[in-house]
């Protein structure tokens, strides 16, 4: 592999200093002269037509500045998703409990709190829909009757179903007829909060000459730009949004929340208007996960080669669509290449807290199905789980779902990673190991996660200081020490030392555009464009170098902040002098840009083992031991990479163990919107996690590195599962792994039934 | 009616004018602009409003305002001394132990506490020290380095 100077090296993040000190400064910190607080008002109700609503007693209220309800804005749909579904503000009807219905500006929050009561709405009931399989056989009630006029609908089984996604190859029927083996089972997830530190905030401003200025909590601010000119009517040329440090999104923040609330209440008001929202209401107005049922039916020959699939997945997604069910489709086959397959994935609506992103949405739940179903084939075919999955991994040149060639990746290597890391498989394997009579029992699982590099537009430009510092401008938000790893790679390609490179604070005016910052795909698809700006500003400094020399550019080399000619290094000239030079050059200051829209398909592979303690008493499961190796490409910042993992690891563990929204089956409601009550992992419950980078460069990639982010989350609930099965040979198939769960299991008693109806479903396809 | 809060905030006599409700996390935020404590709950669930009261850490959201009077707060910015990083804070950035940086106040704060406390704690003594901070992005790993190696960095200065 090349030698790097900057690149595969530990370097502090760039934004490290204002965090350990308090300086970083997030959209909540952000106070303006006249600030007013804003407040929402949300529907108590499930389903219900709103009759009338009298905003007239809060505006009496004194300091009460503005009120706004849903009739305030223009009448349009938007949507988070694919389809536009949705208002910003629930107009004539209420769609879930927690929904927006009025907002209030004052001049203090006690204020907006107390005016927010003075509010009468009349609601009148109607008919709900709760769980998502009888929302999509038909007989429950519509939660949208509308369905197929809202813009961008494809296509679907009707009823509930507001989107469904397919994807078929080869005779699968036949296959099946023809398997040795024909293993057809069931599994359920929870509804899962994404749990950032930080509360949705921002602040908005309208100045006199009608431009709206919003600092905002977002991983995607031309995303939100673009929304808030959509729901507000607005020139998207007259919105400003200036992303402040992120405390935490995880897909939650990639699109419009509540931004336009106090957009609106400030046009009203002539005031800054100010929203933070509770913690409760992060749980109803950032849009959580809801529940996935997943059926899935593989064909397995006897010698441990999958011949075919069939998956179909149901995802609830709550009042509106807010992402998608793409992974049913998309992640239906895991690593593995499986000739003949028929997907499908279904979005249902129910009358609950619309759907957002989280993490790779819905990934986790056919990660934790699929990696699952795998020990199940493997046991039901007496093979080692690592073994049968090997036999069936993707390897280069094998066609992915989507059609798209599967390039050059570490597959094999990160499995070959976990084996030795972990002894796999173990000879004195448990849980024959374990005398039956003690009371905890061991056991060792794993599982796969496969993920592709996000693309979507990227953008970079690059500018040569004065004294031989460049600045970094990209619009993109850093939320995973993106920034750090920026400025890497636009050192690596300038011969500079990271203190050299400086990272601008970005706002939409400022910045060229570029996507949202989710789905791993800044570092590879911006870095790329990075990698390309900065080799722009290179040519153009050796171009004038060569000129001041006399000698050809292509003799010139850049590295340690000179451009020196390679035959003759003592005759140099520093980047300093070279920005000054070029003030008064032809081509006058130096810029380096780049713009790309897309990258290639590019696979990113992390294997996981857990290894777990499970108190035949209780239920109780603690996880001891946590290893993973992932395909990284390059280590770009090595202790930023892990970091990455070991979140992601982290998050997926309290997905396996802990971590769920309970919901009121009649009302749809949520019942535990606070930390208290969603429980979320401490440092007490977890190991330290065991990292291996695994580096098999990416053909496309800046350098060769791969996407990082999302794999790690993925494994978990399926390598603890199928740990306890080998602790305790209980297969629980539901999400979370509780005691309660793991201790009925054990006692022999009936699992709950989530079964879709798979016969049904083909029925309806038919 | 308002109250009158004298108080000591990192070495600083303050006279403030605080509602009888307002939080101490409240008053930092809102009234002095010390917006380096941050609010991730206002139920004393998250800690990342983790201040030092007195020496000891607490979760200022669950603190009256009105009730520390004549106190000594201590805040994330009040750590650093003469433009030198706390051993804590330096830690914490050179292993790795932030990333959104939401819980790192809080996380900074509790450590700062635990070792007045305990000034060389075993790594289950430092995850048990932190059972009040959430952090949703490191996984812990890294900050339970970044205090582990705090703690080591400490015992060679003195």
């Amino acid at each position: 592999m090349a030698e790097f100077n900057v690149l595969g090296k530990n370097h502090v993040r760039v934004d490290a200093f204002d965090k350990v000190t308090g300086h970083a400064t997030y959209a909540a910190d952000v106070y303006l002269p006249e600030m007013l607080m804003c407040k929402v008002l949300t529907s108590p109700r499930s389903h219900a037509r709103i009759v009338s609503i009298d905003t007239s007693g809060a505006e009496a209220l004194p300091g009460v500045r503005g009120v706004i309800t849903g009739r305030d804005f223009p009448d349009v749909f938007f949507g988070s998703g694919a389809l536009r579904d949705r208002r910003v503000m629930a107009r004539d009807e209420v769609f879930y409990v927690g929904e927006p219905v009025a907002a209030v500006a004052a001049d203090d929050e006690i204020t907006a709190v107390e005016a927010l009561s003075l509010i009468k709405v009349e609601y009148e009931d109607l008919d709900r829909v709760v769980d998502p399989v009888a929302s999509l056989t038909g007989s429950a009630s519509v939660v949208h009757p509308d369905l197929e006029s809202f813009e961008g609908y494809g296509f679907a089984l009707g009823g509930n179903n507001c989107t469904m996604l397919d994807a078929d190859r080869g005779d699968v029927d036949q296959a099946f007829a023809e398997a040795d083996h024909v293993i057809e089972e069931n599994y359920h997830t929870q509804p899962i909060n994404q749990g950032f530190l930080e509360p949705m905030a921002c602040v908005a401003n309208v100045e006199a000459n009608g431009r709206l200025t919003v600092w905002a909590s977002t991983q995607g601010p031309y995303q939100i730009r673009q929304q808030l000119a959509s729901v507000l009517d607005m020139p998207i040329g007259n919105i400003k949004i200036i992303a402040m440090e992120m405390g935490g999104g995880f897909g939650a923040k990639l699109r419009l929340a509540l931004e336009a609330f106090p957009a609106l209440l400030s046009m009203k008001s002539h005031r800054p208007v100010k929203l933070i929202n509770t913690r409760e209401e992060t749980f109803t107005l950032n849009g959580p996960r809801l529940e996935t049922n997943i059926y899935l039916k593989t064909a397995v020959t006897s010698d441990g080669k999958i011949t075919a699939r069939e998956a179909r997945s149901l995802f609830d997604v709550g009042a509106y669509l807010g992402a998608g069910p793409n992974s049913g489709v998309g992640h239906g086959l895991g690593a593995y290449d499986v000739p003949n397959f028929r997907l499908r994935s279904y979005g249902v609506y129910t009358n609950k807290v619309y759907v957002g992103s989280y993490r790779a949405s819905g990934v986790a739940d056919m990660t934790f199905a699929v990696e699952s179903h795998m020990d199940v084939i493997a046991h039901r075919l007496g093979l080692d789980p690592l073994e049968f999955r090997r036999r069936n991994a993707l390897k280069e040149g094998d066609v992915s779902v989507s059609g798209a060639r599967i390039p050059r990746h570490g597959l094999a290597e990160v499995m070959d990673a976990l084996k030795e890391k972990m002894d796999l498989p173990r000879s004195n394997g448990s849980p024959s190991s374990d005398s039956e009579n003690s009371r905890i029992a061991r056991g060792v699982g794993i599982a796969v996660g496969e993920w592709r590099s996000g693309s979507g537009p990227s953008t970079a430009s690059i500018s040569l200081n004065e004294d031989g510092t460049v600045g970094l401008l990209t619009g993109s938000v850093d939320i995973s020490g993106s920034d750090t790893s920026l400025a890497q790679i636009a050192a690596e390609v300038l011969g500079l030392e990271m203190e050299q490179v400086i990272v601008a604070k970005r706002d939409t005016d400022l910045a060229p555009f570029t996507g949202p910052s989710g789905g791993s795909r800044i570092v590879y698809s911006q870095g790329k464009a990075v990698e390309m700006a900065a080799g722009d500003a290179r040519d153009k400094l050796l171009a004038l170098a060569a000129d001041r020399l006399g000698v050809q550019a292509d003799a010139l080399e850049c590295e340690s902040g000179t451009v020196y000619v390679m035959d003759n290094p003592p005759q140099s000239i520093g980047l300093g002098q070279l920005a000054r030079m070029s003030l008064s050059s032809r081509g006058g200051p130096i810029v380096g840009t780049a713009s790309l829209s897309s990258m290639p398909y590019n696979p990113v592979f992390n294997a996981q083992g857990a290894e777990v303690e499970v108190d035949r008493e209780t239920g109780q499961v603690r996880v001891t031991r946590f290893v993973q190796a992932q395909d990284v490409g390059l280590a770009v910042n090595p202790m930023g990479v892990e970091g990455q993992l070991e979140g992601g690891a982290v998050q997926g563990i309290g997905r396996a163990l802990s971590e769920e929204i309970l919901i009121d089956p009649d009302t749809g409601q949520v019942r535990n919107a606070s930390l208290a009550t969603y429980l979320m992992p401490l440092a007490i419950d977890m190991p330290q996690i065991e990292n291996v980078l695994v580096e098999v460069p990416s053909e496309d990639g800046p350098f060769g590195l791969r996407a990082v982010a999302e794999p790690p989350g993925f494994g978990p609930p399926a390598a603890i599962a199928n740990a306890i099965y080998d602790a305790v040979g209980v297969r629980i198939r539901t999400l979370p792994l509780s005691a309660e769960r793991v201790l009925a299991a054990m006692q022999g008693q009936e699992p709950e039934d989530y079964g879709l109806d798979a016969e049904a479903l083909r029925a309806a396809e038919a | 009616m308002k109250r009158v809060v004298q108080i000591t905030v990192n070495g600083v006599d303050r006279t403030i004018l605080v509602e009888p409700w307002y939080s101490l996390l409240d008053m930092l935020r809102d009234e002095l602009h010390l917006t380096g404590t941050k609010k991730g709950c206002d139920e004393g669930d998250c800690g990342a409003c983790t201040v030092l009261l007195n020496g000891q850490p607490v979760t200022s959201c669950l603190v009256l305002a009105h009730s520390v009077h004549d106190a000594n707060v201590t805040t994330v910015e009040g750590l650093a001394s003469g433009g030198e990083l706390h051993a804590v804070q330096r830690s914490f950035a050179e292993n790795g132990g932030l990333q959104c940086g939401y819980c790192t106040p809080g996380l900074i704060m509790a450590t700062v506490g635990l070792l007045n406390e305990n000034p060389n704690p075993t790594e289950e003594e430092v995850k048990f020290g932190l059972g009040g901070n959430l952090c949703r992005c490191t996984g812990y790993s890294k900050v339970i380095d970044a205090v582990m190696d705090a703690v080591e960095s400490t015992k060679e200065t003195e």
